[in-house]
Order: C-alpha cells, then structure tokens, then sequence
C-alpha cells in the first residue's frame, strides 16, 4: 500500500524518477529557469504594470498568504504533516507584531525576528506533546489550536483587544522609502514572497529537506536508519510556524487592523486548502495556490459566497484527479507534451 | 443546591447531542478510518432541514426524521462518490472533507442565508420537581440520546453484524477473506454516523437556535470526545460526552463562562497527552494510515 501511495503522488520535480520504467526527461537548464524567471518579473514589476489599488492590495493579501503557504508545504509537502492550525500560527505573528508596536514601540524591522521566533515558539510548544501522537491526532489538535487561539484573544482584555482587535500604524519610512504608499508595500510583500521562496527551495534541495522527505515517505524506516524523526518533525512545524509568523506580521502592517475572527478555524482551513490547491510539493505551488484563491474570484468578481462554492468543489475535484496540486498537474501536462514533441 | 441540580440537568441536554455526534465521529474515524471534518455540517444540514419542514408547517416528528433521512442520504453519497476514492489515503479524505465544509455551508447560506435560524419549542410544558424545573424538551431529547446509545451500543458489541464490523477494523483482509463484505460495512457505518449527526442537528434546533456557522464548533467536540473516550469506542463517547457537557453546563454556572469552550479543548490536550489511546482505550487508530 505504500509503495501505491508514493507512486500516485510521484511528483517530477523532487527525485528522478523511480524505477526509470517512463522516466521524466531531463530538462535543459532553459526550461527549468523559464518559469520561475517570468514568475519573478511579473512579481517585481507588476506595480509598473499600473493595476490600481484594488488589484495591487489583493496582490499584498496573496503574497500574505503566499508566505504562510510556504511554510506549510515544508511542513507538508516535505515532511508529510497536516496542519489546520496555520492561521493562529500568522495570528501569533501578527499580535506580537501588534503589541511590540503599542508597549515597546517597536518597528517593524525590529518586530520581525520577534514574530518569526515566536510563532516557531508556539509551534514548537504545541508539536512537542501532539506530534508524538501520530499525524490525525496532530491535525486534530491544531485545529483545536485555533479555536483555543481565538478564546484567549477574545478574552484577552485590553493587552489584545478583545473582539474588536488591535490598531497599528503603518511601517513609516525606512532610508527614504515610504512604507505607507501601497506600491512600496506591495514590493515589500513580493521581496518576503521571493525570500520564502527562496528558503523553501534551500530546505527542498538541501539534505535536510531529504531527511524530511525519508520521513514522508516511512517514518519507521526513516528512525530505523537513525533520523531523529521526533525532533526534525517538530523542527519542521517550528519553521512553517516562523513563516507563519512573519506572514501575520506583514498582514498587520498591511491591514493595520486585526481582529481574532482572522485567525480563527476557518481561515486555516483555507489556509490548508489553498497549500493542497497549488500543489504542496511544487516549488511554485503555494503561490499559485494563494493566486487562485485569493486573487482570482475577486478579479473575476465572483460573488464571494458563489466563489467559495466553487472553490470547494474545485478543490474536490484537484484533491480526486490531480493529487499532487495544480502546479503538479500542469507541469505533468507540460512533460506529456513535450515528450510527445520530442517523439514526433 | 438547586442551582447545582438544575445546572446538572440543564447541561444534560448539551451532552446528549455532543453525544449523538460524537458517536457518529468516533465510529466512522475509529473503524472506517475517514475523518470527516464535515461532520458538523451534517449536524448543520440536519437542523436545517428540520427546520425547512417545521416552517412549512410539518411537525417537529416530521422534521427530525427527514432531518436523519436527508442527512443519512447525504452520508451515502459523500461516501460513494467521494470518500470511497480516498479510503487508502485517509490524509486526501481529510482534505475533502475541508473542501466539503466550505461548499455545504455556502450553499445553505447562498439559499437560505446566514442568519440564525429557530424553531417553536416542540414540547412546551415544563415539570418542577423539588424545586428543580425541568424542561420536557431537554429531558425528551436525553431519552432520545440514551435510546440511541443503548442501540447503537447493543449492535457493535452484541450483534453478528457489530461482530463483522469489528472483525474487518481488527483485520481487513482476513474479514474480508471470512465474508465480510467490508467495503458495505464501511459504507454503513458513514451512513448510520450521518444519521446521527442528523439527529443531533434536530435535537440541537429544538434546543436552541443554530446558524450556518455552527459545524466547526460542533465538529471540534466531537473529534474532542472521539479522541478523549477512545476511537471507536461507543462507551467512552458517551463517558466523554457526559464530562465536556457537565464541564460546559457547569463552568456557565460556576466558573468563568467565556472560557467554556476552552475547557474541552484543553481537556482533549492533556487526554492525548497522559493517555493517547483515550479514556477507556480503542481500536488504536485506523488502519489505513
């Protein structure tokens, strides 16, 4: 049964194909730079592209949440652990970042290390007794995080505010740079997007990213040749917990108003959702899972309850006939035809 | 010492249907191995569609049991056309059952939209025994909830058909190989816990109001006492449903009521940390994993 499992979720990008029975193709250096290089254009230049506010702070919300993904298709894709608790890990990022401002005045800049450290706290702190458990348990249990997350917030007086959440200001103006003008924020948001991106790609293509994988795949195998699957499973969530964080802290310097409602059950569940839509796997596929769910109703200017319709049975469907995620699927489709190309 | 008593029994009433919905969710994730997270939509749909039927002018009798059926159907075709894919990999069932969340609870909002949504008392009468009132609707549905349990209790551990069930969680193969026709069982158990939630959802409007938002809160519950009585383990969710709803019925009396959701949480925390198998132990996970 397990060998079934990783072979319908064999994916072209992380190993080379097992067995060599249809191989993929090696790709030329031209192909595999193509994408991510248009990719890393249309993120750095959309502002020049003029797309207005509107489309430009959806473009800020996707790169938020696009944040968060990464950590979550470490955490998944190459370790093998759900977690639907992703939104009270941003939350833990986004208060603190709140909070530092309002007590210690605190910028943003000093802010970050804090909030990244401690979501990973939280994470490590949660992970330490439930990912011991096995791994339907710990996606009980961090579900059961966020529920508990927004109690504390909701009764947390005025130290988080309560129901109707917390002010901040804007980051201000950093070595001439106005913070404050959304296009400026905007390139903030797609540098952490294309920093996250960067780091997750370091932990696929390092060995640790190979440890997480043997994890994955045999988690007895994996201990049997002496991995300390304990400990990287909980280093693991504490990364993705420290993406999360700092993804809370850019959206509350983004929205500069947060409340628990966002960070409660349902936007994890999103937030798992969207990481299984693009593909957990694939380098790009938390941004193209962010992309459609957050950006691409309101473009099409979905009704929103229609578009969260939609989206679910979307999502169905991706889960049934493409396992690996949307990415995965396309660039399947993409070796399919080459081959078909190359054979003719 | 009344107020005791009458908080005792007041919160009776919640326990039963945290106890009806989580016996659905520890029989279908302790020995199918599914986990619906969808659960509490069923628990939603189900008040609804009472709902629906009392509103248009059927009686609460009417309206629970189309509730069960509409539910229990609903239950057969989520299992045929989507979970059965997904048996040998219970982690892509999950995330389905996250994508059913969203599309059950839009539609019932896109239709009949997202506000609360009540029905006239069924049983209006109120009996005071010694000082202690006692709501006949509250106490109808604890009779209600002990009926199923005894039932649903009976048929796993007494009947040829319980036996078959639990010979296939024990061992799929050989059950299967002894004629047990698992992949029905497995469809009979999703169906039988759908009912319940439906029930559940009947009971719950006949108590209080509900809104479309209400799965995520019920479903937790009931994941919280599938894990802390033991999966799979019909005593141990109803031990477990007794404890949270006592907790809930008596922290809203005596301790600090925002916190009252807290409490099964944490409780669920420290059961899975002291006794991961669970308060009376279970079938020791799915075996799919």
């Amino acid at each position: 049964m397990d060998l079934a499992k990783t072979e319908s979720l064999d994916l072209p990008q992380a190993e080379p194909a097992k067995g060599g029975s249809v191989g993929a193709p090696r790709l030329t250096w031209m192909e595999r730079a193509i994408v991510p290089a248009g990719v890393f254009l249309l993120l750095i230049g959309l502002p020049w592209l003029h797309p207005g506010y509107r489309l430009l702070s959806l473009a800020v919300s996707t790169g938020v949440n696009t944040i968060a993904l990464c950590g979550l298709a470490i955490l998944f894709g190459q370790a093998g652990i759900m977690s639907v608790g992703h939104a009270a890990l941003m939350g833990v990022g986004a208060y603190a970042g709140a909070i530092l401002a309002r007590d210690l005045d605190m910028s943003f800049w000093a802010a970050l290390p804090c909030a990244a450290l401690l979501a990973a706290a939280v994470a490590g702190l949660v992970g330490l007794p439930s990912l011991r458990v096995g791994g339907h348990h710990f996606v009980i249990i961090t579900f059961a995080l966020c529920g508990l997350f927004t109690i504390v917030l909701t009764n947390g007086g005025a130290f988080t505010g309560a129901a109707t959440g917390l002010d901040i200001a804007p980051i201000g103006t950093v070595f001439g740079v106005n913070f404050s003008k959304l296009q400026n924020l905007y390139l903030l948001a797609a540098a952490f997007v294309l920093a996250s991106i960067g780091l997750m790609r370091l932990v696929m293509t390092s060995s640790y990213g190979r440890t997480l994988r043997s994890i994955r795949e045999n988690e007895t195998l994996a201990a049997a040749l002496g991995v300390n699957v304990g400990l990287h499973k909980i280093v693991a969530f504490m990364i993705s917990g420290a993406f999360a964080g700092v993804a809370g802290l850019v959206q509350v310097y983004f929205l500069q108003h947060i409340s628990p409602d966002l960070y409660g059950a349902f936007p994890s569940v999103y937030i798992a959702l969207m990481v299984m839509l693009g593909g957990p796997r694939m380098l790009l596929g938390p941004l193209m899972g962010a992309f459609i769910v957050t950006f691409l109703p309101e473009v099409l200017n979905l009704d929103p309850i229609d578009a969260r319709i939609a989206y679910g049975v979307g999502l169905i469907l991706v889960i049934l006939l493409l396992p690996g995620g949307v990415m995965a699927g396309l660039a399947h489709l993409y070796l399919s035809c080459r081959r078909c190309v190359v054979r003719s | 010492m009344e107020i005791f008593l009458q908080q005792l029994i007041n919160s009776l009433s919640v326990a039963s249907v945290i106890i009806l919905i989580g016996i659905g969710i520890t029989l279908i994730f302790g020995l199918t191995g599914i986990i619906n997270f969808a659960h509490g939509e069923f628990l939603m749909i189900g008040g609804m569609t009472t709902w629906l039927v009392v509103s248009h002018g059927g009686g609460f009798l009417l309206g629970a049991a189309a509730a069960v059926a509409v539910v229990g159907a609903l239950g057969f075709v989520l299992e045929r056309s989507l979970f059965r894919l997904t048996l040998d990999r219970p982690m892509n069932g999950f995330i389905i059952s996250l994508g059913l969340i969203v599309v059950l609870q839009h539609v019932v909002i896109r239709f009949w939209n997202s506000y609360q949504k009540a029905i006239p008392q069924p049983l209006a009468s109120v009996w005071e025994i010694g000082g202690v009132r006692i709501v006949a609707m509250r106490a109808a549905v604890v009779l209600i909830t002990a009926v199923v349990v005894a039932i649903t209790f009976f048929a796993i551990s007494r009947s040829r058909y319980g036996l078959a069930l639990r010979a296939s969680v024990a061992d799929q193969e050989t059950a299967a190989l002894m004629g047990v026709p698992v992949r029905r069982y497995i469809t009979g158990v999703f169906i039988y816990g759908s009912a319940l939630a439906g029930l559940g959802g009947a009971m719950m409007i006949a108590l209080f109001p509900i809104t479309p938002f209400i799965g995520s809160v019920i479903v937790v519950r009931g994941f919280a006492v599938a894990l802390i009585g033991g999966l799979g383990n019909v005593a141990g969710a109803v031990l477990a449903g007794l404890v949270l709803g006592l907790m809930d019925g008596l922290s809203a009396g005596y301790g600090l009521p925002e916190w009252t959701e807290a409490y099964s949480f944490a409780l669920m925390i420290l059961i899975l940390l002291l006794r991961p198998q669970g308060l009376l132990g279970g079938t020791a996970g799915p075996k799919a994993i």
